[in-house]
């Protein structure tokens, strides 16, 4: 295979090919990939890495170019694990095809609808959420707070009120790690199975009333569109909204409330003048990308920052490295809410741009981190446990202790 | 071919040949135009290749659309009577000459 690492352009190099990337170790990149994509980024910005089979992209003026190139670099990859879990999504097709599912399924996730309606929706699960813990004095926010509230949101969203919050995020963990199991374990298939299974009832359950009865949920979108899909569309597109918009609104509003409880004087500044949330929104995604990969798949040869790629090759998408590529964010490692201007790539690019990023700015900067700075006086980290942080793919924090005064 | 001219805030002008039938978005990506980024590839869905059109231009303009309307409500940068989405407004000798000045940010 190809390293490609000896055809790179730029003064970075002439180290010998393939000494980066096939040193690239999955369980070092799941602990803290930033090192390593900074490494890439200098040596092997386009590198073959054996660990991940993929060649991994990690400059963000690469990751912008081939989002601009969606024919070349292809959604809809060969043997995609993605579509035997959850049946052909939208996010696994290109051009027409994606189109047609994309449009009928974007309505209800446009930037009005979600102001209007979807936002006093959010306010209230907050709310309830926030009643619930505010006498214990105590929490960990991702666990009792940031996963109940994507899950609570996201059942409204795609017109799942029923579902408990609970069962929406095993469905999705279930989805998530069988789109992973390139291990082939069968207690992972069968656990996805399992949670494939409850989707598809939980879908059968509200297909008749929102026939008959339209409503602004994705669900209703879909079956309403002006050209409408099929149930089985249906099911395979909500389980990639599952699967894919609870991680990411649970792991931002985690990440920027931490940020924001260890940087005093940015969590000040939010405070003292609303109109920066949005700005710490946009900063945090940038920070701890929730989408750290995402995958691609070549169509023809092609040269990419300066590496000749096969047809067919594997591409990963470092979403996570582009957002620190100190040649477009000055001292690209530090939280800074005010960083201007900040052309963040976390909600990819092309036609495969985040369908749910309005309701997240919604759900997370204008409804989530104003009510719990707001409602639970004197929070602040708890001094311990540790927070911890994870993953590459999707990275997070994987706790958030926190205290306040009742 | 039609000229579209880019103006940053800082006042650097960029002069891009903008072909017939293509989008000012796409041909200031196309161009390296780095105020425009058209993340969603032109589907009026990211608000990020929000552009400003001075008033006495606008009528050279098509009217604004209903998801263009919706998105401008979302910018980064302050949406004024000028505002426009560059991935709205086709190219053409109709626009030949036009100016467009760039925000600040768009995210």
């Amino acid at each position: 295979m190809s390293t490609g690492s000896a055809m790179s352009t730029g003064s970075a190099m002439s180290t010998p090919s393939a000494t980066l990337g096939a040193t690239v170790e999955l369980a070092r990149l799941w602990s803290d990939p930033y090192p390593i994509y900074r490494e890439l980024r200098r040596r092997e910005p386009v590198a073959w890495v054996p660990a991940a089979n993929r060649y991994l992209v990690a400059r963000h003026r690469d990751v912008v170019a081939l989002e601009r190139d969606p024919e070349t670099f292809s959604a809809a990859e060969r043997d995609s694990l993605m579509i035997r879990v959850m049946g052909h999504t939208m996010i696994r097709k290109d051009g027409a095809a994606h189109a047609r599912e994309r449009a009928a399924a974007e309505p209800p996730m446009r930037p009005r609808v979600v102001a209007n309606h979807w936002t006093t929706l959010f306010q209230r699960t907050a709310d309830e959420l926030v009643d619930g813990l505010y006498d214990r004095g105590e929490a960990d926010l991702l666990r009792d707070f940031a996963g109940p509230y994507a899950a609570r949101n996201l059942g409204l969203v795609l017109g799942l009120p029923d579902a408990a919050p609970a069962d929406l995020q095993e469905w999705s963990q279930a989805m998530m790690d069988a789109t992973g199991n390139y291990v082939d374990d069968p207690t992972v298939w069968r656990r996805s199975q399992t949670a494939a299974q409850q989707v598809d009832d939980a879908i059968d359950d509200v297909l008749g009333h929102l026939r008959r009865r339209p409503d602004e949920s994705v669900i209703s979108a879909m079956l309403h569109a002006t050209d409408p899909l099929s149930v089985e569309e249906i099911r395979a597109n909500v389980k990639v909204i599952i699967g894919g918009g609870l991680n990411e609104p649970r792991d931002s509003l985690a990440v920027g409330a931490w940020a924001l409880l260890t940087h005093p004087e940015q969590r000040a500044a939010v405070e003292a003048d609303p109109s920066l949330w949005r700005r710490a929104f946009e900063e945090t995604v940038r920070w701890v990308s929730p989408i750290g990969m995402y995958p691609r798949q070549t169509t023809r040869e092609v040269v990419l920052g300066g590496t000749r790629i096969e047809a067919g090759a594997r591409i990963g998408v470092l979403i996570g490295s582009a957002n620190r590529d100190e040649t477009v964010f000055a001292d690209p490692d530090r939280f800074d809410l005010h960083r201007k201007p900040n052309s963040h790539v976390a909600f990819g690019g092309g036609p495969h741009f985040c369908l749910g990023s309005w309701l997240a700015r919604s759900q997370v900067s204008q409804v989530a981190w104003p009510t719990l700075f707001r409602r639970l006086p004197g929070l602040q980290l708890a001094p311990e446990p540790e927070v911890e942080l994870g993953g590459w793919v999707f990275r997070g924090v994987l706790n958030l202790p926190v205290r306040w005064t009742p | 071919m039609p000229k579209i001219i880019y103006v940053d805030p800082d006042g650097t002008r960029h002069v891009v040949d903008a072909p017939d039938g293509t989008s000012l978005m796409q041909a200031a990506v196309a161009n390296g135009v780095e105020g425009v980024l058209g993340e969603c590839g032109g589907s009026a869905m990211c608000a990020t290749c929000h552009v400003y059109v001075d008033p006495a231009d606008g009528g050279r303009l098509p009217e604004l659309g209903a998801d263009e309307d919706e998105m401008l409500d979302s910018t980064a940068s302050p949406r004024t009577t000028a505002s426009r989405l560059s991935c709205q407004l086709t190219a053409s000798e109709d626009l030949d000459g036009l100016v467009v000045r760039l925000p600040e940010e768009q995210i």
